[in-house]
């Protein structure tokens, strides 16, 4: 058989290996990005033929009260919880990194609220949450503490709903405990020779190590914080009490799904792929600066 | 000694407390589901409610037709987890082999795509799925297990057949190996801690799916577990031993799994979770 020959057919096998990972982000991520980028101009519902109508979609939406209100209260709803989420998951993968007693129990159960299926999370905490007889409420004015109607109080809403989204932090639990056990133990027993304590070899060594992974974490958790609290909130709040929780998510599905408007869901979906772009961007000068790949030193993932 | 004695019991300590604030939703969500049916909701904080009772586990099989949509959430998954480990670990060992330029390329890709979330996608993958006539059935649900689910996974198996030495697979290809071969005789055997892994995340993955049914299903014969969850809500908006009954039932299933699948990463790797990289 020629040598070449079947090299070349070697590097064609691989290709094919790669094709239904590529074709599956060019059918269903690329072109339904590009899609919805033209949509915003034209009149759509789905059925009837589109319509071209210029930047009207981008007026209607735009001057939309309830759109700048879902604008608000997403940024708060991701600002809130994600830095809790991701410096929570990250100290929980440092406290169950070395070796001790029950180790893997504990590791399985730190992931355990993530298997919970989203829409059964949510009804859970809604119990929880219920002022007059759910379990908190109970608990905190058995102990004489103040009780908030959560859910139900304009107020509460936005700190409740960050809070049911603390305990689901599975995967960045994950990959912080894959990113800590590739750091060489020989940092850390330099640094325990030259008398730091653990606090001091925290935040002086492993936080700048880990720095690029915890922005990644953090850039990837907005967008999942951002998907998850539709089924939360849609099945807790609705997006209120009195539009106090209404994120875009939700003004993007009532425009789409319950009015047919696609051209105005995707002129509201610009913002989205504004902000999208630019962590994309972001992600992509810290993947080349920090030489995310295959060298031998630190990578993520 | 005795200091790093200490040490260590004050670690366990400390473990301990915190590992068990990650259980509360779980045990407040079955302690509720053990509430007798009917009666008045509780007053005073109780850690286990007065009378125990299944009763709900009985009833809630009558009020929603639970079954039918167990078996839609079981076909998904069944479908979805096999063809997301097929696809995923197809492309991570491609990376894996490809030449250190490309390889980079593709995990920034991979890492770009992650960063997209899926509500940016919703209007338009629901114009697609029209588009190709798959609206309204199953296949709507699981489309995107044939391209590995999520990049996350792809990058799971492009780490572990990284860690593989790379003579063994030049060895294989010399002798003649197709990638085929070299994937399924070489890699995968020697790396199903990932593959459990991969697995139990796909599964959990789409078990909790709410939004693809709820966007793409308008036949009730087809759903899922997570919108039977609300259906249940809607009809009975205020019985909580009942919709605890039903989060516990629909939760059951990916738990046990993975309690089962828990040991089998021991025997392997001695990090339990960790064993996923």
């Amino acid at each position: 058989m020629n040598f070449k020959k079947f090299q070349l057919s070697y590097k064609t096998q691989l290709n094919l290996f790669l094709l239904p990972y590529l074709f599956g982000i060019f059918l269903l991520v690329i072109i339904p990005a590009l899609l919805s980028f033209g949509i915003a101009f034209f009149r759509y519902d789905g059925l009837s033929a589109p319509v071209w109508v210029g930047n009207l979609n981008f007026i209607l939406a735009y001057n939309d009260e309830l759109f700048n209100l879902s604008i608000q209260n997403s940024v708060a709803l991701v600002l809130l919880p994600v830095p809790l989420r991701v410096f929570g998951a990250f100290l929980m993968a440092r406290l169950l990194q070395k070796n001790g007693r029950f180790l893997n129990a504990f590791r399985a159960i730190i992931f355990l609220p993530s298997i919970i299926p989203g829409a059964a999370y949510a009804l859970a905490w809604i119990w929880i949450f219920n002022p007059l007889s759910g379990p908190l409420n109970l608990l905190l004015q058995s102990i004489g503490l103040f009780t908030p109607a959560w859910l139900a109080d304009p107020l509460w809403a936005k700190p409740a709903l960050a809070l049911i989204s603390l305990w689901q932090i599975g995967e960045g639990f994950i990959v912080s405990l894959a990113a800590l056990s590739d750091m060489p133990p020989s940092i850390d027993e330099a640094a325990q020779i030259d008398g730091a304590s653990t606090w001091q070899q925290f935040w002086l060594i492993q936080l700048p190590i880990f720095a690029p992974i915890l922005l990644i974490l953090i850039f990837r958790d907005i967008a999942l914080t951002l998907q998850n609290s539709f089924t939360t909130i849609l099945f807790t709040t609705q997006g209120g009490p009195y539009y106090a929780s209404y994120t875009l998510p939700q003004f993007i599905y009532e425009q789409g799904f319950d009015l047919l408007f696609f051209g105005s869901a995707s002129a509201a979906l610009w913002v989205l792929y504004l902000i999208t772009g630019l962590i994309i961007l972001i992600v992509y000068l810290l993947a080349r600066q920090w030489q995310v790949g295959p060298s031998e030193a630190l990578y993520v993932l | 000694m005795f200091y790093s004695q200490r040490h260590a019991n004050g670690r366990f300590l400390l473990r301990l407390l915190l590992t068990a604030v990650f259980l509360i939703p779980i045990f407040w969500m079955l302690m509720a589901s053990l509430m007798a049916p009917g009666v008045p909701l509780p007053t005073t904080f109780r850690l286990i409610p007065d009378p125990v009772t299944l009763e709900n586990y009985g009833r809630i099989w009558q009020i929603v037709p639970f079954g039918r949509f167990l078996l839609n959430s079981l076909l998904v998954v069944i479908t979805a987890v096999p063809i997301t480990i097929m696809t995923s670990s197809w492309a991570g060992f491609a990376m894996s082999q490809l030449p250190d330029a490309r390889q980079k390329r593709l995990i920034t890709l991979s890492l770009l795509i992650l960063m997209v979330p899926s509500i940016a996608l919703w209007t338009t993958r629901f114009m697609l799925y029209r588009w190709l006539g798959i609206l309204d059935t199953r296949l709507a649900l699981i489309l995107p297990a044939f391209m590995g689910s999520s990049p996350f996974f792809v990058l799971m198996y492009y780490r572990a057949f990284r860690r593989i030495s790379k003579p063994i697979f030049e060895a294989s290809r010399l002798e003649g190996a197709t990638v085929f071969e070299s994937w399924r005789y070489i890699g995968m055997p020697q790396i199903y801690s990932t593959t459990l892994g991969v697995g139990i995340l796909s599964f959990i993955l789409y078990w909790g799916d709410f939004n693809s049914p709820l966007l793409y299903l308008s036949d009730q014969s087809k759903y899922t577990l997570p919108l039977a969850l609300q259906l249940l809500q809607q009809l009975n908006r205020s019985d909580w031993p009942l919709l605890m009954t039903g989060s516990v039932l629909v939760t059951a299933v990916p738990l046990v799994l993975f309690i089962i699948i828990l040991p089998l990463f021991r025997n392997i790797n001695p990090n339990v979770l960790s064993g996923i990289k």
